[in-house]
């Protein structure tokens, strides 16, 4: 045992919560500055997906607690989002025949 | 083969060999059937907004409302700092970010109600058009889970205050801190597909 271990080892993990908040504010940021910028919609769209989804993936992982907990948490969130993701791009894919 | 490497059965029963907690379980469990919720609510919002024309979606103020999408981020670090503090055994760190966490969220929903006040003003109702309905039941809905979600701190600030919460038992702050975050990640989403695509 070290002479302080547990300090040591919640004061990182702190600071990484810490580091996952700055990335998400981050991301935010390039949003809100993507927005104002002229892209071409088919470009910004993409962006924007994946952005979301990277800071929708970093609360999952990292706030949620997922990445070090049990696999069948996460198998129970994920597998409804696989069926609404299916679901979105089905109506969209019909609307889009209309 | 001892006892140790072959669990009981009423360990199966428990969870326990899969290393599940009870209150975890249930808490994602319940999370899916959100998913599933909002799932119906964003898959309609997309359709109406692929076939009909919205005029109105000129008038949403994305700025305002990214700020609004930084406030609630912060709340989510306000809840896991809450909980790495009573992990550490420190009930005062956790009482002072759970009553930050109710402040962040009631500052989101003082946010919202200033846009849907000045929509109103524009004449975007529930009635007044298929994005008014739409909008207005999507981001009423995630508004409503907001404000479930400032009561539920308090009454875990409360609970903490009265020394309910410890290090070894935590395991309500651990649920409330799923749900906060929840709420976080479909803010994430309507975000993106309601003021940004």
């Amino acid at each position: 045992m070290t002479a302080n271990p547990p300090t040591t080892h919640d004061g990182r993990r702190a600071r990484g919560y810490l580091a996952v908040f700055l990335a998400l504010a981050a991301i935010t940021a390039i949003e809100l500055v993507l927005t104002q910028v002229g892209l071409a919609a088919s470009v910004a769209n993409a962006l924007f997906l994946i952005l979301s989804l990277a800071k929708a993936t970093l609360v999952a992982m990292f706030f949620m607690h997922l990445r070090q907990d049990s696999r069948v948490y996460t198998a129970i969130f994920l597998l409804p989002v696989i069926l609404v993701l299916a679901f979105s791009t089905l109506m969209l894919m019909s609307a889009g025949g209309h | 083969m001892t006892s140790h490497t072959i669990p009981h059965d009423d360990d199966f029963r428990a969870g326990r060999a899969l290393s599940l907690d009870h209150r975890k379980l249930g808490m994602w469990l319940f999370l899916a059937s959100e998913v599933m919720f909002f799932g119906g609510l964003i898959g309609t919002f997309l359709h109406y907004k692929a076939t009909l024309p919205a005029p109105e979606s000129a008038l949403l103020d994305t700025v305002l409302v990214g700020l609004n999408t930084f406030v609630l981020i912060t709340s989510s670090l306000m809840v896991v700092l809450g909980l790495d503090a009573i992990q550490r055994g420190r009930r005062r760190g956790l009482i002072t970010f759970l009553g930050l966490t109710a402040l962040l969220g009631v500052i989101f929903l003082g946010g919202q109600a200033y846009e849907f006040v000045s929509l109103y003003g524009h004449g975007v109702t529930l009635q007044s058009s298929v994005f008014g309905s739409s909008f207005y039941t999507l981001t009423g809905f995630h508004g409503l889970h907001v404000l479930i979600g400032v009561v539920w701190a308090l009454l875990t600030l409360v609970k903490a205050a009265r020394g309910t919460c410890s290090a070894q038992e935590h395991g309500g702050v651990e649920a409330f801190g799923l749900y906060w975050h929840f709420v976080d990640v479909v803010w994430i989403v309507l975000f993106t597909i309601i003021y940004l695509i």
